[in-house]
């Protein structure tokens, strides 16, 4: 008997042992960050660590004190296993967190320091909770993870209950709802622009009720109204979250359910030598967004022959630290239909006229070539069919009426106007010439007066310019508008539209050799509207543009990144900014020829001198791509 | 109080602002207030500002919102006490905003003010709030100018440095000649009837007293 019940005892814990933290990877993971060689991140410290945006979602609990002064090493982490980062995001629940290796669990429960022993959820694992943050062990394995419920889906499920008990939705009555502080909520957030469909997807007019004065709710009543409702919300996302986690701990630790098993693309890209590698499901980044329920609850087949379209398209990546450079290998992998498009459309030739207008004293550039018609004319074929499926009568007008365009319109002349491929320059920062209103006074009776000077305004200087066949077309619409508005000008070499950008500066537009650019930089515009010649760029750069797939890019981050105008920028892409800022060298990015399956990217990273913390550099890394890959 | 919000985010971000403040006030203690605010100099960077949805965490207004809340602020300050013919001007291409009042006494123009900023602000009791910045017994006339400093300390250096550019001009106009003031900055008109002194905003911001001044007025 004794035997019996130590045989699958001992497979159990032969099987635990085996498993690596890359096995515990939950399945609805959608970007995993996976470092190989974690021994270089010994030297960073856990406060660093838990201060990168990656960690947000843990770093409250985490970051209370017990990291201070500590260093990975110190927390017992196994620096021979990966550290895998994750995060995930669907209609139902959002999950992040990392799992890694332990080799002294004494030590891990001083930087964990916070965290009580629970009940364990699943046979052979210890299961340890501070408030949100939930960290599993099961043997030599740790898995570290936040589990949110969706909070529209909460918002349902609360409304649900509430309205169905007979009572009113709290904020109805809320006349102090406008006094909410500034920068706590976005108005747009509350604007629905989007009109009211029926099922055939017609626009309904909506009766607008007048308002009436109702007698409001004594305050104190409303306090408790909103009290319990978001006491009813609480405890629903507890509850949500916990089976949530149950099952999840379930499926990784009982029924060994994870990502790798799941996903064999992410599993090859694990065994890879890299430094460290990323994946990132884009195809479930589809049909996890919440703005598809419309089309998945209308039109179902058509919701699904979309997802057959987006199936495969996976991200992957390797991350590989030399001496003087950090190599970023992006793959980016499509299904058979929507590769089909990409490769038509990626079928480009170089312009090699862009070339002209890109100084040698640029910042940054970027050169972009795509064959818009072929592009059009592959996605007629395979998006067009899937389309006509459709029964509904609304799909089916609009089939029809891309079908009649697609015969009316002269769509050779139509690609050669725009033909899609395009070139972009960052040349610093430069004074650009503004105008300003001055006060003076009269000196007799000190009376006020006002006078418009010239001024001068730091500004980014950028130029960005498309390929275009019929320079006609452009040069009649800028004849229309110079027509009806004084402030386009037609100079000669170049047209210029008076406090264009910002109401302020003016935009100058060149339509020559076969490019259409708009720039505020006057210095191209008045000497160099043929191309910067002996002092446009040379050598590597050009060689490696112009063999480059669909896009090129290069960079002078501590130019670039340093001089950037913070405020010109959103928080997100400020967030991102920041992530890089500091950094000093070279920035290149080269893409291969897009087959059917997929486009390579190359991404160089070289600087001066080495790096004195390969670790810190890394997770920077990481931490620009968390940012740019979470776009919330 | 978002009025305020607004007002500090503009000013600490546009930096380079000139400010003309003059008051005209006449025998019976009558008068009119003129207080403009000039940030055309920084219109790319405002303008740039205003098309974000947020900066530093604070939500940005839009300039249709900010519109609203000066007309809000004017319908305000036109039903207190003693003040009548409130006139905003708006000019949102070069960001030039110029308030006129007519008061019936100096007094009746602090309260005004005060008792708006007092309704809006949490910290009602601020000892700020308790100056006087203008007191005139028929014959003499003292000005001050509120307090910045708080405001300015907390902008960034490269701002406080723009601030220096921008001029801040006190003018104080009457029906009689001036027979005396104080501050040996004040430059007196040809025909006496009106003081003027200039400074940098950012002096006026960080020492007020620059502009501080008593007019004794001839009988």
């Amino acid at each position: 008997m004794k035997i019996k019940i130590l045989i699958p005892i001992t497979l159990l814990g032969a099987i635990s042992w085996g498993q690596k933290s890359e096995d515990i990877i939950p399945k609805d993971a959608v970007t995993v960050f996976s470092l190989n060689n974690i021994s270089i991140l010994q030297k960073v410290s856990m406060d660093e660590l838990v201060s990168y945006d990656f960690m947000t979602e843990l770093q409250s609990e985490l970051f209370d004190g017990s990291t201070q002064g500590k260093t990975l090493k110190d927390a017992g982490i196994d620096f021979n296993q990966k550290m895998n980062i994750f995060y995930g995001k669907n209609p139902e629940f959002e999950i992040s967190g990392f799992t890694f290796g332990i080799t002294d669990k004494e030590k891990l429960f001083t930087v964990f320091d916070d965290f009580d022993r629970k009940e364990s959820l699943v046979a052979g694992t210890e299961y340890y909770n501070n408030y949100f943050n939930h960290l599993m062990i099961q043997g030599n394995l740790g898995l570290l993870i936040r589990v949110d419920t969706d909070q529209d889906k909460l918002t349902e499920i609360t409304d649900s209950i509430w309205t169905s008990r007979g009572l009113e939705l709290p904020w109805y009555e809320d006349e102090y709802f406008d006094e909410e502080p500034m920068g706590e909520y976005d108005e747009e957030e509350f604007t629905d622009d989007d009109p009211t469909l029926n099922e055939d997807g017609d626009e309904v007019e909506e009766i607008i009720e007048e308002e009436v004065d109702e007698t409001p709710i004594a305050v104190d009543e409303t306090n408790d109204l909103f009290k319990n409702y978001y006491e009813l919300r609480d405890s629903i996302e507890s509850e949500y979250s916990r089976k949530r986690l149950e099952l999840i701990t379930e499926e990784l630790f009982a029924k060994k359910l994870n990502l790798k098993a799941q996903d064999t693309r992410l599993a090859a890209q694990l065994t890879h030598p890299s430094d460290g590698i990323f994946y990132l499901d884009n195809s479930r980044n589809f049909k996890n967004t919440n703005s598809l329920f419309y089309l998945q609850a209308m039109f179902p087949d058509l919701y699904r022959d979309l997802n057959e379209l987006y199936t495969g398209n996976v991200m992957l990546g390797d991350i590989v630290l030399n001496q003087k450079s950090i190599d970023l290998k992006v793959e980016a992998n499509y299904g058979d239909g929507l590769g089909s498009i990409y490769e038509e459309l990626n079928s480009a030739k170089f312009d090699k006229n862009v070339l002209k207008y890109i100084p040698n004293n640029n910042t940054g550039f970027f050169t972009y070539k795509i064959d818009l018609k072929k592009g059009y004319e592959k996605a007629y074929e395979v998006i067009m069919p899937i389309l006509s499926e459709e029964k509904n009568a609304r799909i089916s007008a609009n089939v029809l009426t891309i079908e009649l365009l697609n015969d009316f319109i002269n769509t050779d002349e139509v690609f050669n106007t725009y033909k899609g491929s395009m070139f972009g320059t960052f040349n610093g920062i430069k004074r650009v010439k503004t105008k300003r209103v001055e006060f003076f006074y009269d000196e007799e009776t000190f009376e006020y007066g006002e006078k418009e000077i010239e001024a001068e305004e730091d500004m980014p200087v950028f130029t960005l310019g498309f390929t275009t066949g019929r320079p006609d077309v452009p040069n009649k619409i800028l004849k229309h508008m110079s027509r009806i508005t004084s402030q386009f000008k037609n100079m000669g070499d170049y047209w210029v539209y008076e406090e264009a950008i910002l109401n302020s500066v003016p935009l100058y537009m060149i339509n020559k050799n076969g490019l259409f650019i708009f720039t505020n930089d006057e210095d191209l515009a008045k000497n160099h509207s043929n191309g910067y010649g002996a002092e446009a760029i040379t050598g590597k750069q050009v060689k490696n543009a112009a063999k480059s797939g669909s896009i090129y890019a290069y960079m002078n981050l501590g130019d670039m990144i340093n001089r950037l105008p913070e405020t010109i920028l959103n928080d997100h892409r400020f967030d991102v900014l920041a992530s890089m800022k500091g950094k000093k060298g070279e920035v290149e990015v080269i893409s291969s020829k897009t087959t059917r399956q997929k486009t390579t990217y190359n991404l160089t990273y070289s600087f001066d001198g080495t790096y004195d913390n390969a670790g810190k550099y890394l997770l920077d890394l990481v931490n620009t791509a968390y940012l740019v890959s979470t776009t919330r | 109080m978002r009025i305020f919000l607004i007002g500090f985010l503009i000013l600490a971000l546009s930096s380079c602002v000139d400010i003309w403040d003059d008051i005209t006030l006449h025998a019976d203690g009558t008068g009119t207030y003129k207080y403009t605010v000039n940030m055309s100099a920084s219109k790319v960077k405002i303008n740039s500002i205003l098309a974000l949805d947020s900066v530093d965490g604070k939500r940005i207004p839009k300039i249709p919102e900010i519109r609203e809340k000066i007309e809000y602020y004017r319908n305000k300050l036109q039903e207190k006490e003693g003040i009548s013919n409130v006139r905003v001007e708006s000019d949102f291409d070069n960001f030039i905003f110029k308030i006129i009042v007519d008061f019936e006494s100096v007094s009746d123009l602090q309260s005004g003010i005060r008792e708006i900023i007092k309704e809006e602000i949490k910290e009602k009791n601020d000892p700020a709030l308790n100056e006087n910045w203008l007191t005139w017994d028929g014959k003499t006339l003292t000005r001050i100018v509120p307090n910045f400093q708080s405001v300015i300390q907390k902008m960034k250096a490269e701002d406080q440095e723009k601030l220096k550019k921008g001029k801040y001009t006190c003018v104080s106009r009457f029906d009689k000649p001036i027979a005396k003031c104080d501050n040996p900055q004040a430059k007196i008109s040809p025909s006496k009837v009106a003081g003027l002194i200039e400074s940098t905003t950012y002096s006026v911001g960080t020492n007020p007293s620059i502009l501080k001044s008593t007019f004794v007025i001839s009988n």
